[in-house]
């Protein structure tokens, strides 16, 4: 039970639902600052593992650290407190639909640090121009494409200024054009302000460009983890499947 | 023999397993309850606490205004089918109708109106924050909301349970006026009996107002509050949507029909013949 050197840490994780396991003793650490992609199949239990770390699920077995403290013991209350240094942009956006882009992106600073109304909103056209939407403030999420609403989600998280962001899967359903400037955005974010950047995605064009560090679930474990040249030259047959995008191979797939 | 000793246990254990799953639900349905007035203080009774604006007027537009039409017309249906009815029955059985339009309103104001009301609106409103909330849910919009540093249940239910406890005491004295005066002119026009006569609001007492408006408000409270369950409750997908619509409004009028049950009984057992 001693504290890691790592900024976080997931130690021996295992989650099930309904009986059915989807992580069986994961391991992960993350570095301060660094860039993280998780990969792996749909359904392997990524985007599980994030939400563990912000306190939406509950693991069953494992330990997991965040800065020298165990997180997973705590309760709603006390994640409060983690979930202002950890950001998360959520695969779907979820901006809330009542609200203009402005407002959505004040409703952290109004709840978590407790600024007037006014003042929030100053500070959010602020955040609405690091993601170049300043020009979208009044609009709602309805009226914007996806790429949009994803900045501006993005927008929202660092509002509060995280030590850590979460991104689950930010480029699935965009074009290109808008995925590689999500890849820059996040880039930028590591860069220029330190921010440690966790990445749930499939992406591979993300992946290559953009991460300091890969790992890759498999069957509830993290089965390869390494720099994204070390996986591209892995000669885990497994991780050549899923790089190269096979569809036969050694790797079992659920339903296949 | 083993084989029936394994049907047995089988038996057994899938009982259970609902029994726990029933307790555990239930468990959760007051912590939702007991979470949502805990968030009426943060939101509305601490000095400085911030209130979001407008939403409570919002959320009783949709609840209460929203509401009016359908109500007032099946409420008003109801009142006529069911002066019909009586007297019909009335007039084959003891051919006197003068205590028809004294009963019914006894009955109305202690027990149909409020009961009808509500039922009408677990319909509606059940629906809509089950399917809203479940929608939210299910596209990790709640999740968001914790992130935000929000209470999930002050966001959304707070506001839906205050508008629905005014709006469902409110359209409860409507529906009992409309399914009043829509019974009276029925028996009016049907039976000839004399509005003068049906119109008698003398054997109405005070508790039988005071149980009638405490039963809207139990009903106006448990409907968001069921409904909201249900909805916090949704997984997966759109399925999951369509799973909590259809419990929240089967929850919420059970619960209307449960909580009629107590109250009514709760009356007769302090109150005796006297109700």
């Amino acid at each position: 039970m001693t504290a890691p050197a790592s900024l976080i840490e997931f130690r021996d994780v295992h989650k099930a639902f309904d009986g059915k396991p989807v992580l069986r003793g994961m391991t992960l650490s993350v570095g301060k600052g660094e860039i993280l992609f998780i990969i792996g199949t749909s359904g392997v239990g990524k985007s599980v593992t994030i939400k563990h770390l912000v306190g939406f699920l509950r693991i069953d077995q494992g330990e997991i650290w965040f800065d020298g403290k165990r997180v997973d013991q705590l309760d709603e209350k006390g994640f409060y407190a983690v979930r202002r240094r950890i950001g998360m942009v959520f695969q779907n956006a979820t901006l809330f639909d009542s609200m203009t882009l402005a407002e959505n992106v004040a409703l952290p600073l109004r709840k978590h640090k407790k600024l007037r109304q006014a003042t929030a909103l100053a500070e959010a056209m602020g955040r609405l121009e690091q993601v170049y939407l300043t020009g979208f403030a009044d609009r709602f999420p309805a009226e914007l494409s996806d790429g949009m609403r994803k900045r501006a989600a993005i927008a929202r998280t660092l509002t509060m200024d995280p030590e850590v962001v979460l991104f689950d899967e930010p480029t699935t359903g965009l074009d290109p054009v808008n995925a590689r400037r999500i890849d820059r955005l996040i880039l930028e974010l590591s860069r220029n302000l330190g921010v440690t950047a966790v990445v749930v995605s499939h992406d591979l064009a993300s992946i290559f460009s953009i991460a300091d560090r890969v790992a890759f679930l498999y069957q509830g474990r993290v089965h390869a983890v390494g720099t994204p040249a070390e996986m591209r030259d892995s000669p885990d047959p497994i991780v050549q499947q899923f790089i190269q995008g096979q569809s036969s191979g050694p790797m079992e797939t659920p339903g296949f | 023999m083993s084989f029936v000793i394994d049907r047995i246990f089988g038996t057994i254990s899938a009982v259970g397993a609902y029994a726990i799953g029933g307790v555990r639900a239930a468990l959760e349905l007051w912590m939702v309850f007991v979470g949502t007035i805990a968030g009426i203080w943060r939101m509305y009774g601490r000095r400085g606490a911030r209130r979001p604006a407008g939403a409570l007027v919002e959320q009783m537009h949709i609840i209460g205004n929203r509401s009016l039409l359908f109500i007032v017309v099946t409420i008003g249906f109801i009142g006529m089918v069911m002066i019909y009815q009586a007297c019909l029955q009335f007039s084959r059985a003891v051919g006197d109708l003068s205590q028809v339009g004294v009963q019914f309103l006894r009955l109305i104001v202690s027990d149909l109106g409020p009961t009808l009301t509500a039922m009408m609106l677990s319909t509606r409103v059940g629906a809509g924050i089950a399917a809203e909330i479940g929608s939210m849910k299910v596209t990790e919009q709640v999740d968001a909301l914790r992130m935000s540093g929000v209470l999930p249940v002050d966001y959304l239910l707070v506001p839906r349970f205050l508008a629905s406890i005014v709006m469902t005491l409110g359209l409860s004295i409507l529906g009992c006026a409309i399914m009043y005066g829509a019974g009276g002119l029925t028996a009016w026009l049907s039976f000839e009996v004399n509005p003068r006569v049906f119109f008698d609001v003398s054997m109405v007492r005070p508790r039988h107002l005071i149980l009638g408006l405490m039963k809207a408000l139990a009903y106006g409270a448990a409907i968001p509050i069921v409904s909201g369950f249900c909805g916090l409750r949704a997984r997966g997908s759109s399925e999951g949507v369509g799973w909590a619509t259809t419990a929240a409004v089967v929850g919420s009028s059970f619960a209307v029909i449960s909580i009629d049950f107590l109250l009514s009984v709760g009356a007769l057992w302090l109150l005796g013949g006297d109700l």
